[in-house]
């Protein structure tokens, strides 16, 4: 019977018995005093000012699991908008030509600028474009393009999507399915002869060589004429003068023949004075 | 003794809790209105229980009244911002676990025992103790002083938070859902760490049990 009264021992019988550690009563006079004494002086002294920054920095470091979740949630979001933007800014001249029916959505970069801006924007490139192709049946189809694009600039902030993502799919699956449409032109780039305009104002016609000659250079021929061998069988000066003609004309010859290139391969060298 | 430690847990959660938190709360609303001696009350209601389990974390009673004081008075700064979404012991415990918790990670390495005499007029130590030594005399309080120091070792070789929950939920008679709120975490994580530290515990005290 004794044994088993003390077999029924076990850990929570043992740390009952720490319930029994109790200070004397005594005990109990001293702590209001001194809890007294703390609760005054507690109210008299004045906190420095750095304790809000360190309590709002306990706050912080409490939740410090959380707001390194969304620190980071936030850094990636960022991310993403910079990566993302990019390309909307590259792609944004071409989105101001007409759109397919089937790409209505616009990228939230162009939602940012005026339609007024990006229907000038349009008129400009698909006037150009038609400047390059046959005037007379583009006219009409440069009003209708701008029209267009007027239309989708103003559809545009109507029907924007909020994710950047997906609004570059949806343009990427609009281009795929009007593979037809006026982006494949070559006539909305223009030919390939505008790209050559910069380099046009580098031909100048060929000039006369002795006009650039200073006199210097005109006496010194005059006097080397008659050491070439060519001047024997004539009077000197008739022979500088029909040497100095031939060497002009084939100055000539060459510039043109280097303006005019070599025929359709469309070679063309450009000097620069 | 079993059977008078599941009413204990059973009180724990009993309405007269609700009871009591009620009342605490129409005293720290008086302590809100400006009755600043209401909070007297406060104090000589719950210091016993949060000198305790601040001894019982510690194991030396210097630095548990004097972390009780700094308990209660934290208490008293803060109590404006005391919106009664919890009960007021809860929210004084967490004041008081806090402060021992970051008083025990400062001063890690420089603990020592300071203990309090065990008191047998209670009826369940006493009959705890008598079966413990089945003897009277003078090996008695020897054996006891020598069974409370074990106690106390064993408690401090767990880990600060192993130590919280066996003293609010074994000696202060805490539920699992109050100790959750009171330490913030999971009743789930609360009865792991019971489970563990009574693992530890059994394995430090064996000398002593089912003797």
């Amino acid at each position: 019977m004794k044994r088993d009264t003390e077999s029924k021992i076990t850990v929570e019988d043992l740390l009952r018995l720490k319930r029994a550690e109790r200070p004397p009563p005594e005990f109990w006079a001293t702590f209001e005093s001194e809890i007294r004494t703390k609760q005054l002086s507690a109210i008299v002294s004045r906190r420095p000012w750095w304790d809000r920054f360190s309590r709002a920095f306990a706050v912080v470091s409490r939740h410090q699991v959380a707001f390194g979740a969304a620190a980071a949630l936030a850094m990636a979001f960022a991310g993403f908008r910079y990566v993302s933007g990019r390309p909307e800014a590259v792609r944004a001249p071409q989105l101001s030509a007409p759109a397919p029916a089937g790409a209505a959505v616009v990228p939230s970069a162009m939602a940012s600028i005026a339609p007024a801006a990006v229907g000038a924007m349009a008129r400009r490139e698909v006037a150009v474009s038609a400047r390059e192709s046959a005037p007379a049946p583009l006219t009409e189809a440069t009003a209708s393009s701008s029209h267009q694009a007027q239309e989708s600039a103003a559809i545009a902030p109507d029907s924007l999507s909020k994710s950047p993502f997906a609004d570059t799919v949806a343009i990427k699956l609009a281009d795929f399915r009007e593979p037809a449409s006026d982006y494949a032109r070559p006539s909305v780039f223009g030919s390939d002869r505008e790209f050559e305009q910069p380099l046009a104002p580098a031909h100048q016609p060929a000039s006369e060589p002795l006009a650039r000659m200073d006199p210097a250079a005109e006496r010194r021929a005059r006097l080397l004429a008659p050491a070439l061998p060519a001047f024997s069988s004539g009077s000197p000066a008739s022979l500088a003068g029909d040497w100095m003609r031939q060497r002009a004309s084939s100055d000539d010859r060459m510039y043109e023949s280097m303006d005019r290139g070599s025929g359709d391969d469309r070679v063309l060298v450009g000097f620069r004075f | 003794m079993n059977a008078s430690k599941t009413l204990d847990k059973t009180l724990v959660a009993s309405p007269e809790r609700k009871l009591e938190a009620d009342a605490d709360l129409d005293v720290v609303r008086q302590v809100q209105a400006g009755d600043v001696a209401a909070f007297d009350r406060l104090i000589v209601k719950y210091r016993e229980r949060v000198l305790g389990i601040i001894y019982n974390m510690t194991s030396n009673r210097e630095d548990a009244a004097d972390l009780a004081q700094d308990a209660f008075i934290k208490a008293f700064q803060s109590i404006h911002r005391f919106q009664g979404q919890a009960s007021f012991f809860t929210w004084l415990y967490r004041i008081a676990v806090n402060s021992t918790v970051s008083h025990l990670r400062k001063n890690r390495l420089r603990s020592f025992f300071s203990l309090e005499s065990v008191r047998e007029d209670d009826p369940v130590s006493r009959e705890l103790i008598d079966a413990l030594t089945d003897k009277a005399g003078a090996g008695r309080d020897a054996f006891v002083r020598e069974l409370q120091e074990k106690l106390n070792d064993a408690m401090q070789k767990l880990s600060i938070n192993h130590r919280t929950v066996v003293t609010l939920f074994e000696i202060d008679g805490l539920s699992h859902q109050e100790i959750a709120e009171v330490m913030d975490c999971s009743v789930g994580t609360v009865r792991s760490r019971l489970h563990y530290a009574k693992q530890l515990l059994q394995s430090e005290l064996q000398p002593y049990l089912f003797k």
